[in-house]
């Protein structure tokens, strides 16, 4: 008994078997985690070795060389890159996408074992370091604070980053911007050296006093005490009452020689938002939790977190990631379920039935529930992958059910009973209907099989549209027939609502198809003719490729732009916060757009992972801006992020500028494409000026805007050189002179001060007004051990030097990288520009520019996609050749692919829609989608052939009948996929390349496939009967002799 | 004894079945599946990709009174569906065991 014949005979099970993979899909549904993309397995190793004392060369060469030489060899390895500056060396690892990293940092590992012994002596061990997307913050939350500020630290530590820490998912919590609450005695130097006291002995002496000494325990009666001698501060102004010296019999109080000032660190960063100081919460998730889960739980605690808080500090969001995820993922959710109303509208109108649209509109979601299932088993997410696959596949599903129910009813009309007629008409086109999903299984199964970062993206894609094909087969052969035989009805009785409506219906498509017939019937009596126009406007369309722009990913509008703002290296903060405030203020006015504005300025305390982690330093400024929904403004997030930059050109003061969509620089998906130079060579100074000149160079192509040179510059500092042979004079040391200086300066952690189970550091160092000029400096007294004092300009030189800046290094040469965002213009003409103007430049010997970024994994990915794309047609024929049992038909049901090319070039060229990943996508899946079309006709003119027609006849009969479905299948198609094209919610513009794409190759092509095909097939039959009449008259004339 | 040869489409399979039910006659010998087309109209029944469509076949032998009966409900069938094609032919049986 075949399936479909089981199906019919036993509806009840029929019906619970598919109630039942509906009911499990939804439950897997409910399970499923919403994110923006697929799980991305980080591909990124790090290793960091620090060697102390030595400079960027010495690390370059003993350190980074012989383990990048080992650490070469390890397998599926793309690129090695490394920063060797002072003390420390950072090798990063990339390896190729797809690959376990686990194995890989083992085999790391291994090679590491290996080289150790060959490093310095005095470098540490390398430690591998995995970097992976959990370390971007899901959540950023600003703390705007006046009175507070002091110690807002403690309290937001206290309040909100140890109650955020507890919530499920979350991993660290950082509290930024708020400077930590620190105790300094400044002493007056002037002071100290009048009763010969030295910063270490005030500090000695606070150690010594700030103490609580057990003493033991003692007996006293019949009890045992313990006893304690109790000398830690309960105050700080306790201190200033120490007595630090004894001269001339009296006193010497610390109060007489330093100010004790109880205040926060003096070197912190700063946090501004919406132009009101305050701190930044940091919000880290665990490794593989769910971003939108903790930003739903982060968001339902700030309300109970901000009653918790002192009146003037607010709490407020900067940043969530989520809300983006949230959005994007609705407004594909609203594309899908749009896609299926204009799919059952135009079964219906094509149907003209209501039960046989509603037999398809049971069937389509079926097919989409149950890949919810396979999302579930396999632990992926909803993501956009995922639901641009549920919105390819309604126009798909669709097609097979419509076969199987054109072909019953046509028995039904014929007189079988339904129940007959769905066993029997089921059978008839049960083969075609697997020969067309192996079709469409031909084009997306190859799409789990892509390598590299496109590969991770599309993985799931072929795997979603592949089981919903099948069961959308397993649906067409089972549960259509099943409801083919209850729900349809011989003669049905229409009302007169129905003939008012579907009668003109009925004759526009009528008429349609007469007038169809009567082209046919043109083209085929002229089919040079056609022939030749058909071809000329498929090479036209290819000159028009040449308009169209190449790119990797379209940029997404997220409402979110990172800034980072550098004044010249080592400006003071006070200077940098100052031409910032001018900055938002200006900004603040002329973009109403921006919703959250926040910056941070300054230098990162050592000790707050996450910020130290960032580009910080006292000329850095760091911008976090939200603008409002896309919805809600008139430009888009490119426009405003365009008339940044021109506004910061106003702004000489900032030297390096980048404006980035999106939020930061490295994200691959989404933001704006970066093009990397990347100039290899040994000589500093060549490649310095090589850098330079091709950032002018680069600065005259249009499209291109924030063009940063990756070596920074000389660092200007002060060096302290001391005179060896002084300092043995005075009987010091190097490194005695050296804590000398720094005590003063920097300051000697003295001791701790206790207070509420907290403790803050207490530091010694010389007044703030005592260390502003290098004369301050050289007048350190530094004292020797039989108590000689000597002034540290008598044995040292302190003067200005430059440091040279990190060593870069990538596939072990040299490298500094040029990189420069794409703004309005595709890429692929930027890099074609910048390329003439790199060849006209003479570069010197050993140096060589490349291109990488965006453009290296676009060219990567276009050329896996070609390659995928060819093999794709390949299986396709194979399956058509099968199927036909010929050579020829398949070649002819191909011919549509050069249309459909041809329409993808025109749809772009007109809309200005660039060629990216996307529109790629969509150019594959047309493969499947447009032979279709041709099989439907090819298979019916062969079957009118079979039946005994002239070709002719054939072909305008069987064209004429076969114009409904291929009309109908390829409407719902693109209506599918019109939401898709047109949509301006969030993240649309991701998707929109792939809509527009499909939509003008899949128009395109049918049209002229209706034309093309039908012509071809009469040009190739024709000859065959030639041949055949030909053989058939060398026969007759054989037996004539 | 009659034999009647019933050929048709094999969507009406179950209603020949349950016409010679109704006509009291027995027994019957069916080939569910068989190829064929009409002398003068109708589709050719082939279960080809041009003629997909198959037909059946029945013989029942039947007493000589039945006969008549058993042709008119097969007539009716046949012209409810002319499309299906359905035809019926009658001869003689000289012995059986």
């Amino acid at each position: 008994m075949s399936l479909y014949s089981g199906a019919v005979k036993r509806p009840v099970m029929t019906t619970l078997c598919f109630v039942a993979v509906v009911i499990m899909g939804l439950f897997s549904l409910s399970t499923l985690p919403i994110d923006l993309i697929p799980d991305i397995e980080t591909n990124t190793l790090m290793v960091m070795t620090s060697y102390p004392g030595a400079s960027a060369q010495d690390i370059e060469q003993n350190v980074t060389r012989p383990l990048e030489n080992t650490l070469n060899s390890v397998e599926h390895l793309k690129h090695i890159t490394s920063q060797s500056r002072e003390n420390i060396s950072v090798i990063t690892l990339e390896f190729e996408y797809g690959n376990d990293i686990d194995v890989i940092t083992n085999d790391v590992r291994d090679k590491l074992d290996m080289v150790e012994s060959s490093l310095p002596d005095d470098a540490d061990n390398p430690i591998i370091f995995k970097f992976s997307t959990d370390m971007i913050p899901v959540i950023l939350i600003s703390a705007q604070a006046s009175e507070s500020m002091p110690g807002l630290y403690k309290i937001l530590d206290e309040n909100v980053a140890n109650p955020l820490a507890r919530v499920e998912g979350v991993g660290t919590v950082s509290v930024m911007g708020a400077p930590k609450r620190e105790i300094h005695v400044y002493v007056d130097p002037d002071k100290l050296e009048a009763y010969s006291l030295t910063v270490e002995q005030i500090s000695q002496v606070i150690g010594a006093e700030n103490r609580n000494i057990p003493g033991g325990t003692f007996d006293m009666g019949s009890n045992t005490y313990s006893l304690r001698a109790q000398g830690e501060f309960d105050d700080v102004q306790e201190m200033a009452e120490l007595v630090v010296a004894n001269r001339g019999g009296s006193p010497i109080y610390l109060k007489d020689v330093a100010v004790i000032d109880d205040s926060v660190e003096e070197r912190a960063q700063k946090t501004y938002t919406d132009g009101q100081q305050g701190a930044m919460i940091v919000v880290q998730k665990q490794s593989g939790a769910n971003s939108v889960e903790i930003s739903k739980a982060v968001a339902k605690m700030l309300p109970s977190l901000q009653k918790r808080l002192p009146s003037d500090v607010k709490l407020g969001i900067i940043v969530d990631t989520s809300d983006n995820i949230r959005n994007t993922i609705a407004s594909l959710t609203e594309t899908v379920l749009y896609a299926l109303l204009f799919v059952v509208i135009v079964v219906f109108l094509f149907l003209g039935r209501w039960r046989a649209t509603l037999i398809i509109s049971i069937t389509i979601p079926i097919s989409l529930i149950a890949s919810f299932i396979y999302l579930a088993i396999t632990g992926n997410s909803l993501n956009i992958i995922s639901l641009s696959a549920l919105s390819i596949s309604i126009g798909m599903v669709v097609d097979d059910a419509i076969v199987v129910l054109e072909n019953v009813t046509t028995h039904i009309e014929r007189g079988s009973d339904p129940k007959q007629a769905a066993v029997h008409g089921t059978n008839e086109v049960a083969i075609s209907v697997v020969a067309s999903t192996l079709t469409l299984i031909a084009v997306f199964f190859p799409l789990t099989l892509v390598s590299g970062m496109t590969g991770v993206l599309f993985r799931q894609l072929g795997w979603m549209v592949t089981i919903m094909m099948i069961i959308s087969t397993v649906c067409a052969l089972s549960l259509t027939p099943m409801l083919c035989s209850q729900l349809l009805r011989r003669n049905p009785n229409h009302g007169k609502i129905y003939k008012i409506f579907y009668t003109p219906i009925e004759k526009a498509l009528d008429k349609f198809d007469d007038g169809y017939a009567g082209l046919v019937g043109w083209v085929t009596t002229h089919r040079w003719l056609t022939v030749i126009i058909c071809l000329a406007i498929f090479v036209g369309s290819i000159f028009l490729m040449k308009g169209v722009g190449t790119e990797f990913f379209p940029t997404q509008d997220n409402s979110r732009l990172g800034i980072t703002l550098e004044t010249h290296i080592g400006t003071r903060t006070e200077r940098t916060d100052s031409i910032t405030l001018a900055l938002y203020e200006e900004w603040k006015e002329s973009y109403p757009e921006i919703k959250v504005f926040n910056y941070t300025t300054g230098q990162a305390s050592s000790d707050n992972a996450w910020a130290s982690l960032q580009d910080n330093g006292s000329h850095i400024v760091s911008m976090n801006i939200t603008l409002v929904d896309p919805s809600d403004r008139k430009r888009g997030i490119t426009e405003i992020a365009e008339q940044m930059r021109e506004d910061l050109k106003r702004y000489p003061a900032f030297e390096k500028v980048q404006v980035n969509v999106g939020g930061s620089r490295n994200g691959s998906m989404g933001g704006q494409s970066i093009i990397d130079f990347e100039i290899y060579g040994y000589d500093f100074t060549q490649t310095d000026s090589v850098a330079a000149n091709l950032k002018r160079v680069l600065q005259g192509i249009p499209g291109t805007a924030d063009i940063t040179v990756s070596r920074s510059d000389y660092q200007p500092e002060y060096q302290v050189v001391f005179d060896r042979e002084k300092l043995r004079l005075y009987g010091l040391d190097l490194a005695t002179a050296a804590t000398y200086l720094r005590n003063r300066v920097n300051g000697a952690t003295a001791s701790r001060f206790r207070e509420d189970g907290e403790e803050y550091d207490i530091k010694v160092m010389y007044s703030p007004e005592y260390r502003q000029e290098v004369e301050d400096i050289e007048k350190i007294l530094i004292y020797n051990s039989a108590g000689q004092a000597v002034r540290l300009g008598d044995i040292a030189y302190v003067g200005p030097f430059d440091t040279p800046p990190t060593i870069e290094r990538k596939d072990r040469e040299r490298i500094i990288t040029v990189s420069t965002v794409v703004q309005d213009r595709p890429m692929g003409d930027v890099v074609k520009d910048a390329q003439a103007e790199i060849d006209k430049m003479e570069l010197p010997q050993g140096i060589a520019i490349q291109v990488a970024g965006s453009y290296e994994d676009q060219q990567d990915s276009f050329r896996d996609l070609l390659m995928l794309g060819v093999l794709i047609i390949i299986l396709v024929y194979i399956v058509m050749a099968a199927q036909f049992e010929s050579y020829t038909y398949p070649a002819i049901i191909m011919t549509s692919l050069m249309f459909a090319f041809s329409g993808i070039f025109i749809i772009l060229f007109l809309t200005g829609h660039t060629l990216n990943i996307m529109s790629m996508i969509g150019a594959i899946m047309l493969i499947g989608i447009v032979v279709k079309n041709g099989i439907v006709l090819i298979d019916y003119i062969t079957l009118n052939r079979e039946r005994g027609m002239a070709v002719r006849t054939a072909v305008v009969n069987g064209c004429k009948s076969r114009l409904r479905p291929v009309v109908m299948t390829t409407l719902t198609t693109i209506l599918g996929m019109v939401p898709m094209a047109l949509g301006s919610g969030e993240g649309s513009e991701m998707w929109r390349p792939m809509g527009v794409a499909v939509i003008g190759g899949l128009t395109f092509s049918t049209i002229l496939t209706l034309l093309f095909v039908p012509v071809l097939y009469c040009l190739f039959a024709r000859n065959g009967i030639k041949r055949e009449r030909r053989k058939h008259a060398k026969m007759l004339n054989a037996q004539k002799n | 004894m009659k034999a009647i040869l019933v050929t048709f489409d094999q969507a009406h399979y179950n209603k020949v079945i349950d016409a010679l039910q109704r006509s009291n006659c027995r027994g019957f010998t069916a080939w569910e599946h068989v190829l064929g087309q009409g002398s003068v109209s109708g589709e050719p029944h082939f279960g080809s990709h041009a003629w997909p469509s198959m037909a059946s076949a029945i013989i029942s032998i039947v007493e000589d009174h039945r006969v008549d009966e058993v042709l008119g409900k097969l007539r009716a069938i046949d012209l409810d569906r002319p499309k299906l094609g359905l035809r019926a032919f009658v001869w003689a049986i000289e012995s059986a065991i």
